[in-house]
């Protein structure tokens, strides 16, 4: 496995946010935030509750509109980088009675670069497989989805995403509600993401696993208190201040450590 | 024509009062429905009253008795508009079909019911087997001191019950899970309440025919929704809007001649709706859209701010 | 062809054109809505016959599926405002659409043919009457080839969107990432099944064409574990519960389109109460073998 790549301010970005803010109603979520991702690291999004880590994916990717502000990818709009961008939503956003069998979930990876008359043939099933294999789901292709354990959906999701072969990932909580085992066959694909090069923007809720996961992080709390590579920015201090632990109550603070 | 000359009338006089005891209930009672998130049901339960009401009329007449009395329609209604709520949800209840196809398979086909029997009762030689067909429909001129009587005091027992089981309906409809916890029976209460939703729904079928008695059951709330925070204060406005809609409507349809009660109430409600959307001070399409604007206003000079002091 | 052989052939046509765009229908959740859009019919006819004057035009059709079109976009943009809860703002728009038809056909057009009792509750033997004859010999009632037109139309649409059908249905936020227009996708969608609903409350009345969408599919549902299992499930069941209510409406004389429904009614209660069984029954034998997640596969 390689190092990842020394970021600094000359490398390229993967994706950029130019003031970006968001509302739901009249209530502020995002105010103003400028991320910018260097090209492959893996970036954790850290915050408490409500701070707006899922709000801030989707603001990103076009699926909640922006009350202000702009974002690129690879220097463009995301009109001309979709096929480049891949994303990982949070499990609740599916009816997991649906009938459908993993295989065919992972196969609709693909449906983006399809056209319109055709149908996902051979190429597209077999990029399935593997992707599942990746995974450590192939034995369990055929199931029907509902069936599955959410350490297994989470994995499903995960390989419906890597089909896709995006240059750039955005992961919402791809640990949310998985078991031990699911865990450690993500994070394998994590760190072989990383080795590849690809860049992860990925919200994470366990702040004990961070620095084992992220190169970069982003502490936020509706708007960015810290962004950087990890080992400058996951300090004592920026979470305090993100999730707003008064001083002294080092407890929290102890049992993240 | 003046509004002395209306009342004078006596036909016009049981439109009027009828329609708008209609609209009272089934406003009060229709909040409960609004907030469970299930609106619907009233459309449901108002299909479901045809055969429920014909099946009332087939025994009745079996029994010698007169067939179209409103106490005999009423009962049957109810039973078959209750069992049809109960079937709705009891398919969500044991197996994967959610709530919106379960209503709709139990509204069609109770409904295609009724139209068996409507077939089976125009072939037959019943007494007094016309105006049955007035139930699609509805036809509130038709409606005699009898009827006004039953439907007031059957809805006004509806809404005692409401009142009764304030407490209860209260906690069940703002937090189910709460209410399950305390132990007061979900289900009983969730039976009551459907059941006086049901009376609600079923008095106004005849005056109003059963296409339309859901607006009566889903605009008022969605109306006082818009000027209300309180739950007493949203039932208590809703049932005001379905009654002083009702009313208006009663009256504009006598006054213009010849045009049906039922759809003018309707357009009435509708019309209450959207000056409720538009104008209401608290929440409305206006005060959203200028919400909106300060909220963007007010970052892009949080913004202009930070630019400055950079 | 005879004229029951005929109406029979329009039974089935019918359903099988309700129930293939009924299937997504009951995945998406909107099964309520083929009820709101079948109301707009009427007014949506009549405000063609204001424009058109002429009961036959085939822009009646087109019409009534836009008034169903507005009723569906209608209610999607009130739950979008978030003023309106739950499932409200469908049981809001089409009553007030249905009364200005009601108002319309009582006030102005009392002359015409237009029985709005018709329009609700339907007759496929009225619908069958008119008869297609190529030089002597009839060939079916014109209003089948109607339906077969809608059925192709369907069949067309659904091969072609069916991909995107899928994605949208199944996660509409992931499709949306993929750069797939949902918003095209459900409004297409949702006029051709206006345009179905339309064009088959003739045969079937505005309220039974819901029994139509939405009772074959719910009852494939119950029992398919793939889409394409549960389209050809659905078909089946369309052709054949139709056949079958259409014989016993014949044999008992009762109204053809409400046997149809009750028909179907009775046979989506069976398969519901077999899957129930076959639930318990595992759940029983779980007690003692192990837990459904290891359960080999069929």
């Amino acid at each position: 496995m390689t190092a990842p790549p020394p970021p600094g301010s000359t490398a390229p970005l993967a994706c950029a946010t130019h003031q970006l803010s968001v509302a739901y109603r009249e209530t502020p979520v995002l105010r103003a935030v400028d991320l910018r991702v260097p090209a492959g690291v893996v970036m954790g999004v850290v915050g408490p509750n409500g701070a707006g880590k899922s709000t801030l994916i989707k603001a990103m990717l076009g699926l909640v509109p922006p009350l202000t502000g702009r974002t690129e990818f690879f220097g463009g709009p995301l009109s001309r980088a979709r096929q480049r961008v891949g994303y990982m939503p949070q499990s609740a956003s599916v009816d997991w009675d649906f009938p459908t069998t993993v295989l065919d979930v992972v196969t609709m990876g693909t449906y983006g670069s399809l056209g319109w008359l055709k149908r996902p043939g051979k190429a597209q099933r077999d990029a399935a497989v593997d992707a599942l294999r990746t995974t450590g789901m192939a034995d369990l292709a055929h199931r029907q989805i509902g069936e599955l354990s959410g350490g297994q959906r989470q994995r499903v999701f995960l390989a419906r995403t890597l089909v896709q072969a995006p240059d750039l990932y955005f992961m919402d909580e791809p640990f949310q509600g998985v078991d031990a085992k699911s865990q450690r066959a993500i994070v394998t694909v994590l760190h072989a993401l990383r080795a590849q090069g690809t860049t992860v923007v990925m919200v994470h809720h366990d702040l004990a696993t961070v620095t084992d996961y992220c190169d970069h992080v982003t502490l936020l709390n509706q708007c960015i208190v810290a962004s950087g590579p990890t080992v400058e920015v996951f300090t004592k201090e920026n979470i305090r201040t993100t999730y707003d632990v008064t001083t002294g109550d080092d407890t929290f603070l102890d049992l993240i450590a | 024509m003046t509004p002395a000359e209306f009342l004078g009338d006596h036909t016009f006089r049981m439109v009027l009062l009828g329609t708008m005891a209609i609209g009272v209930v089934s406003g009060a009672l229709g909040s409960f429905a609004y907030l469970r998130k299930q609106s619907l049901i009233s459309d449901v339960i108002s299909h479901a009253a045809l055969p429920g009401a014909l099946i009332a009329f087939l025994v009745a007449a079996a029994l010698g008795w007169d067939g179209r009395s409103m106490p005999v329609l009423i009962i049957g209604a109810v039973v078959v508009g209750t069992l049809a709520a109960l079937f709705a949800n009891g398919t969500t209840r044991v197996s994967k079909i959610r709530i919106d196809t379960a209503m709709a398979v139990s509204l069609s086909v109770f409904f295609g019911l009724g139209m068996l029997l409507m077939r089976v009762i125009a072939n037959g030689s019943f007494p007094g087997k016309g105006g049955i067909q007035d139930y699609l429909f509805g036809n509130a001129s038709v409606m005699t001191v009898a009827d006004l009587v039953t439907s007031i005091s059957v809805g006004g027992i509806a809404l005692a019950v409401m009142l009764v089981m304030w407490k209860e309906f209260t906690l069940r409809t703002l937090d189910p899970d709460h209410a399950s916890v305390l132990g007061f029976g979900a289900r009983t209460i969730d039976a009551v309440m459907f059941a006086t939703i049901v009376v609600a729904v079923v008095i106004g079928v005849k005056a109003v025919g059963l296409v339309l008695m859901v607006a009566f059951v889903v605009t008022p709330p969605a109306a006082a929704r818009q000027w209300t925070r309180t739950l007493p204060g949203m039932v208590a406005l809703s049932g005001a809007i379905g009654g002083v809609g009702s009313g208006v409507g009663a009256y504009v349809s006598i006054a213009l001649g010849n045009i049906p009660t039922g759809p003018v109430i309707v357009l009435t409600l509708f019309a209450i709706l959207v000056i409720s959307l538009v104008a209401s001070p608290r929440r409305s399409l206006v005060t959203s859209a200028l919400a909106r604007r300060r909220a963007r206003a007010a970052v892009t000079r949080e913004l202009a701010m930070e630019e400055g002091s950079r | 062809m005879s004229f029951v052989v005929g109406t029979a052939l329009l039974a089935v046509v019918t359903a099988l054109a309700c129930a293939l765009p009924g299937t997504f229908i009951v995945l998406r959740r909107s099964s309520m809505l083929v009820d709101a859009i079948s109301h707009a019919v009427l007014p949506g006819i009549v405000l063609g016959y204001v424009v058109t004057r002429d009961l036959d035009s085939p822009l009646l059709i087109v019409g009534a599926a836009l008034a169903g079109l507005l009723v569906v976009l209608g209610s999607e943009w009130l739950t979008r405002t978030g003023l309106i809860a739950g499932d409200a703002p469908q049981g809001l728009i089409f009553p007030a659409l249905f009364s200005v038809g009601v108002i319309l056909v009582s006030a102005s057009f009392a002359n015409v043919h237009l029985d709005t009792h018709a329009v609700l509750v339907g007759d496929l033997n009225l619908a069958a009457w008119d008869q297609l004859t190529v030089g002597t010999v009839s060939i079916g009632p014109t209003y089948l080839y109607v339906m077969l037109g809608m059925l192709a139309l369907n069949v067309g649409v659904i091969a072609v969107l069916y991909s995107r059908l899928k994605a949208t249905t199944f996660d509409p936020q992931f499709a949306a990432s993929q750069g797939i227009r949902t918003g095209l996708v459900n409004t297409a969608f949702m006029f051709l099944v206006s345009l179905t609903v339309t064009a088959a409350f003739n045969a079937a009345g505005a309220i039974l064409v819901l029994a139509l969408v939405t009772v074959p599919p719910a009852t494939a549902y119950l029992v398919s574990r793939t889409l394409p299992a549960m389209l050809v499930l659905t078909v089946t069941i369309a052709a054949v519960g139709a056949l079958a209510g259409f014989w016993l409406a014949y044999v008992l004389d009762a109204a053809t389109s409400a046997g149809m429904a009750v028909l179907f009614g009775v046979l989506f209660c069976v398969v519901l109460g077999a899957t129930r069984l076959t639930q318990r029954r595992r759940v029983r034998a779980g007690a003692t073998a192990p837990a459904r997640q290891a359960a080999p596969l069929r």
